[in-house]
């Protein structure tokens, strides 16, 4: 095609149906191929449009797109069409379970029923299931949760948390104040009286100056002055009071949580923490040891660091 | 539930804008931390534990409008000591009446009531942050603190609780604040800045002649110091200050004063000091479930003598 001199004589492009001898330099025509064939008597040149990629790619877009054989409507209730590469897998799994299954048989004929290792008094079967016998006494030192935690989470995350929780209990705790929370610690009030007549018809709500039914309303007893002068003010309707109080409710249980939750994940940094400490080669004393919610404590030999 | 991981979404509604101390103080969201004073988190106006709805970015007051009426999300009830309220509503807490409105001292929450026309703006007063308030919930007889009073407010630190004290005395009143740490003492100055009748001085304790020309005859001695030798500090500044039959109350840390012996014995030993000092203590009252090993004593400085009938 470089010699522009074969422009000049007639052409004709066609698609080659039957192949006898055809040659055109080094490049083999084959069947399908669309060429461009000089008529140059006595002589027919041949070009090979086929191997240019540019036509190969334009080719394309005329083609049919190959469509993968699927089952046929009569043969649906078969199921999908297998193909090689579907029954290569299913072949090769029921191979391995054969194969597992010859050797635990084989593995039953070899038994030795007189064969015995100490861990067998130890262990027995539950349900189907090997386990292992508790020695005696041993505790549970983590629950299934801390074990979790321990497993997937690293120190600086877990401290991460606490501190954000602890911070969040913080907040919530400036603005709930435990006025009226049950099981709240009692605290001590002395008074300081002159004689021992004073304390022996001592009553409080006189000396309080208060009404004897708010004696028990430790965070506010108002005086009978206050009473009298001064009045609630806000939401003082009585649906508006309950709604309060249940949001008030909901509060307290958010603060308890969230202190509950702060409580397990100091624990859980605590046991990170100690794992990470017994790894150096220093030596140490266990103190006490781990339980659910505490860390186990060791004692490290003192060593200068230089 | 898995410990830690907060079924609720994180903290939401952190978005309200206004960190830092813009006008609105560490309103909206969680505020960060405020200068060095606190080291304390702003109890989010918007955000935090409103559950739903995330934060809404305006920077609207608490118990502004929405909900049922305007100014009714919360009840106020007056307490026992004058300036001092309950506030009850989503929060528990308790108050005083905020004398500089629109401002919160160290990220305290505060919380609107209409009454009519008026506004009223309360602070919420921390009993886990300061002993004079968990001696209020703890239900001292009395604080001598009441508007118009003159006190004197020895170991004021960053002056979280001398702005409460400050709104219980009320424009009438004086509050003498002494703190010896320049460092704190910067916050208290700042405090004092907006609240004129805190007077702060930054000077020991121990010395009160240092301070004589800036102070005049006070009502009440408020002490928090944590020293061992508390007592004779109060005693220093009762005898120098406190008018006669004027009330003293102290804050007594036991660990401060003897961490070895019981709690209980220092506080014997402490209040049996004050005898000698010509003060009469007249009530104690320990700190539980704020403070732990805490105690306040309340009593009277050189009562007038009783009239023999």
């Amino acid at each position: 095609m470089e010699n522009r001199g074969f422009l000049l004589y007639p052409r004709v492009t066609l698609k080659i149906n039957k192949l006898r001898f055809f040659e055109c330099g080094k490049q083999l025509v084959s069947r399908g191929d669309y060429c461009v064939v000089y008529v140059f008597p006595p002589v027919v040149f041949i070009t090979n449009l086929s191997n240019m990629s540019s036509f190969r790619k334009a080719l394309k877009s005329q083609q049919k797109n190959h469509k993968e054989r699927s089952q046929p409507g009569f043969r649906k209730h078969l199921g999908h069409l297998e193909k090689k590469k579907d029954y290569k897998l299913r072949a090769d799994d029921y191979a391995k379970k054969q194969n597992t299954l010859t050797a635990l048989r084989k593995k039953a004929l070899d038994k030795n029923p007189d064969e015995f290792y100490f861990k067998m008094v130890r262990s027995q079967l539950k349900d189907g299931e090997h386990v292992a016998n508790k020695a005696k006494g041993a505790e549970e030192t983590t629950t299934q949760e801390e074990r979790k935690l321990m497993r997937t989470k690293d120190l600086r995350y877990v401290e991460l948390k606490r501190v954000a929780e602890a911070k969040k209990i913080d907040r919530l705790k400036s603005e709930l104040h435990l006025l009226e929370a049950d099981g709240k610690q009692k605290n001590k009030h002395t008074f300081f009286v002159d004689s021992k007549a004073e304390v022996a018809d001592f009553d409080l709500a006189a000396h309080l100056d208060t009404a004897p039914e708010l004696v028990d309303r430790v965070y506010n007893r108002p005086t009978f002055r206050t009473l009298e002068s001064r009045s609630i003010q806000g939401a003082v309707e009585f649906p508006a009071i309950k709604k309060l109080a249940k949001q008030r409710k909901l509060q307290y249980r958010i603060l308890s949580q969230r202190i509950e939750r702060e409580k397990k994940l100091f624990v859980i940094s605590q046991k990170i923490q100690t794992r990470k400490d017994l790894q150096d080669k220093n030596k140490k004393v266990r103190v006490s040891k781990e339980t659910v919610n505490a860390a186990a404590v060791y004692k490290f030999e003192a060593k200068r660091k230089r | 539930m898995r410990p830690g991981f907060s079924p609720r979404g994180g903290d939401r509604g952190g978005r309200g804008g206004f960190r830092g101390r813009g006008s609105f103080g560490d309103r909206g969201g969680r505020g960060g931390f405020r200068g060095r004073g606190g080291g304390f988190r702003s109890p989010s106006g918007e955000g935090g534990f409103r559950g739903r709805g995330g934060g809404r970015g305006t920077p609207r007051g608490r118990g502004g409008r929405g909900g049922f009426g305007a100014g009714r999300k919360v009840t106020v009830e007056p307490h026992r000591h004058e300036g001092v309220f309950i506030c009850r509503g989503k929060e528990d807490a308790l108050v005083t009446k905020n004398m500089v409105v629109g401002e919160s001292v160290y990220g305290e929450k505060r919380m609107n009531v209409e009454e009519g026309e008026t506004k009223i703006e309360y602070r919420a007063w921390n009993p886990f942050r300061s002993k004079l308030a968990a001696a209020i919930l703890g239900g001292v007889d009395q604080i001598h603190i009441k508007p118009g009073a003159k006190v004197m407010y020895l170991g004021a630190a960053s002056g979280t609780t001398v702005s409460h004290v400050s709104d219980i005395v009320g424009p009438e009143g004086l509050v003498y604040a002494v703190e010896f740490s320049h460092r704190s003492g910067r916050d208290l100055l700042n405090v004092a800045k907006k609240r004129t009748n805190i007077i702060p001085i930054i000077e020991d304790a121990r010395h009160p002649h240092k301070y004589r020309m800036l102070v005049g005859m006070v009502d009440v001695i408020f002490a928090d110091v944590a020293q061992p030798d508390q007592t004779r500090i109060v005693a220093l500044n009762a005898h120098n200050f406190l008018k006669n039959g004027g009330h003293f109350v102290i804050s007594i840390k036991a660990n401060c004063i003897d961490s070895t012996a019981a709690p209980e014995a220092v506080f014997a030993a402490e209040v049996k000091k004050m005898g000698s000092e010509n003060m009469k203590p007249q009530e104690q009252l320990t700190l539980e479930p704020y403070e732990r090993d805490h105690a306040i004593v309340v009593g009277i400085y050189r009562p007038a003598p009783k009239s023999k009938k």
